[in-house]
């Protein structure tokens, strides 16, 4: 039962970076929060309630699963998180869709631009 | 410390959610370094739990592990169910929030609205009662009514002359009417103090009198000659004169000088083109300054003559009329359950005239246990009514006001006439009902009870208007009510003006004579 990934789209900000962080490698909680805050340069700094909050929807979802704990980690508290296949096909077309938005936004500020610089006519 | 701040903030999370993170979210905690990580990560705790708790209904129970999904084996039967009907979780807030509004309102109404529906009060028979309007070619007399009653002096001395009435001694109560007895003290050079038995003149025959009479002139007044501004500044500075001369109080009186002026000045006054507005005009601008319920200018259609004292012969036949209508303003007089005397009293009426018929009242209230002087809906007037009836409730000559005159530097004693002979009141427990618009002569009555611990006050705090007027002629047409005398009370050296006199047991005016009946049958059984 596939659902078409379009239909939650476009993804909340913080379900879209979870995602991504997770297209990389299998992540724990702790190391998200970490690699979101690298994507984003600082400026989205997600707590452990959102961050959870939000990897207990993926999961309902079916775009997250739960490895549960890896032995011979440093915190046995750990549990790692992977994305799946329709976690993956949701990110690659909300990639898409931002990907499409970004095209046109190009597209028309550059067209606005030059109507901008014309010499005026006295 | 914070950390085991976190950890409660975490077990206070839903079961579920719990369950399923709080071990990840504790190991995040225990990696962050810093104060102000660990802060805000205690912030994010709380915020989480509010999220949990208000949002996310469906994760309240156990949470499903949610790994790899496990093929159903083949043969073995896989029932899907139909969830069951859950509220959207995101409802439960303002769901919760519109019952909360909804209790407030609930509670509100209960408290505020329905409670006074409820106490209908279902009023007793009511006479007519009077409206006095104040009157205006009254000059040189005194009085302490609502706005204006004159008070006859006799000559224009400033001291109040004394002279003797002819006892009405058809009652067996009747007083004994001393005459012509000066209780004060010898005359000193500065100032002189005279005492006044109830039976003097300065109740007389003006109370209220005048008053009807040019009530019923302005009434019938018709259109007159347009004002101009030259007689507006005549009558601004006539008032001037007359309050800066005779205004009880000198600073208020200045005060009120400017404010008139500064009217004149700024053109407010052009507007009032006929007497009657003007008249009202400047009594507006004169209580705005002063709160002085006393003060008035007063318009007659009808030429003021100089020089004259005491109220006409017309406005002494109209009062006559009035008080023989309202039956002297005696509106209810009975015994009530529990022997307890109910006398109900509109105005402090004229002594000369009315004092038969009060102390035919008081004497058919003789017998009684109890007495209560139901005054809400009175206005005050004749000082010396009010003696008379206050002296029924002593067995010695008492002293209950002083009247203090500014411009002359004189003050008046009044003492009751007590005691009354035949009277079995002196020694019964007395209830005075009050409300917000009793005023002057009542609130004097109310105030030296009050003082003399002679009577529980029951109802409303009274209006607050203690000062004494005496009307003076500005012109043909207008005359100025000027308060030159107020009481000072010999107990508390203070009087009620402006604050009104307190009640002991406070209630609101439709409540008072329940709560009067009931506190008097308390103090029977005793």
């Amino acid at each position: 039962m596939a659902d078409d990934p379009h239909r939650f789209l476009p993804l909340s900000p913080a379900a879209l970076h979870i995602l991504l962080s997770l297209a990389g490698e299998d992540m724990h909680g702790y190391a998200i929060m970490q690699e979101i805050a690298r994507q984003s340069g600082g400026q989205y700094k997600m707590g452990p309630g959102t961050l959870y909050d939000n990897l207990q929807r993926l999961m309902d979802r079916e775009w997250v699963e739960d490895l549960g704990q890896r032995s011979g980690d440093e915190d046995p508290r750990r549990r790692y998180y992977r994305l799946t296949l329709s976690g993956r096909g949701v990110l690659e077309a909300e990639t898409a869709r931002l990907a499409g938005v970004v095209r046109e936004a190009r597209s028309r500020l550059q067209s606005t631009m030059p109507s901008v610089h014309k010499p005026r006519r006295a | 410390m914070l950390r085991h701040l976190y950890r409660c903030a975490l077990r206070l999370h839903p079961r579920g959610f719990r369950r399923r993170f709080g071990d990840e979210m504790l190991s995040i905690f225990d990696h962050e370094q810093g104060r102000l990580a660990a802060f805000r990560l205690l912030l994010d705790g709380l915020v989480s739990l509010t999220r949990q708790w208000a949002l996310r209904q469906e994760f309240w129970g156990e949470l499903p592990p949610n790994q790899a999904l496990q093929p159903t084996p083949i043969g073995v039967p896989s029932f899907s169910t139909i969830d069951p009907f859950r509220p959207r979780s995101a409802a439960v807030v303002p769901g919760a929030l519109l019952s909360i509004a909804l209790f407030c309102a609930t509670c509100f109404a209960i408290r505020y609205s329905w409670i006074h529906v409820l106490h209908v009060h279902i009023p007793e028979v009511q006479f007519e009662r009077s409206k006095w309007v104040p009157p205006s070619s009254d000059v040189g007399t005194s009085s302490r009514e609502d706005s204006v009653s004159p008070i006859t002096k006799g000559q224009s001395s400033p001291t109040i002359s004394i002279t003797s009435h002819s006892p009405l001694a058809q009652q067996p109560v009747a007083p004994a009417v001393a005459t012509g007895q000066a209780r004060g003290t010898p005359v000193s050079k500065k100032s002189r103090v005279e005492s006044m038995a109830p039976s003097q003149t300065m109740p007389a025959t003006s109370t209220a009198i005048a008053k009807s009479l040019i009530g019923a002139e302005q009434r019938s007044a018709a259109a007159d000659a347009p004002l101009d501004a030259a007689e507006r500044e005549q009558v601004i500075q006539g008032a001037i004169r007359n309050l800066r001369r005779y205004y009880i109080d000198p600073a208020i009186s200045q005060t009120m000088a400017q404010s008139l002026t500064k009217h004149a000045e700024n053109g407010d006054d052009d507007e009032a083109t006929d007497g009657e507005t003007f008249a009202k005009l400047l009594t507006m601008q004169l209580r705005a300054v002063s709160h002085d319920r006393h003060l008035s200018v007063i318009y007659n259609q009808s030429a003021i003559p100089e020089g004259v004292t005491g109220p006409t012969p017309e406005a002494i036949a109209r009062y006559r009329q009035e008080m023989e209508r309202t039956n002297c303003t005696l509106e209810k007089v009975e015994t009530l359950p529990h022997n307890v005397g109910y006398l109900k009293l509109n105005s402090f009426p004229d002594l000369q005239l009315c004092q038969p018929k009060i102390a035919a009242a008081m004497a058919s209230l003789n017998d009684a246990d109890a007495i209560i002087f139901d005054l809400r809906d009175n206005h005050g007037g004749s000082p010396g009514m009010v003696a008379f009836v206050a002296s029924y409730l002593f067995d010695h000559p008492t002293h209950l006001d002083d009247f203090y005159n500014r411009s002359e530097n004189s003050t008046l004693q009044s003492w009751t006439l007590s005691p009354i002979q035949g009277s079995k009141l002196a020694d019964k427990p007395v209830l005075v009902l009050t409300s917000a618009e009793t005023f002057s002569g009542a609130e004097e009555f109310a105030y030296d009870l009050k003082m003399l611990k002679r009577a529980i006050l029951v109802g409303e705090r009274t209006a607050g208007g203690a000062h004494m007027v005496r009307h003076r002629r500005i012109n043909e047409h207008f005359s100025i009510g000027v308060p030159d005398t107020r009481p000072i009370n010999p107990v508390s050296r203070s009087n009620w003006e402006g604050t009104g006199v307190t009640p002991d047991v406070s209630v609101r005016a439709p409540e008072a004579l329940r709560t009067a009946e009931s506190l008097a049958e308390k103090l029977l059984q005793k």
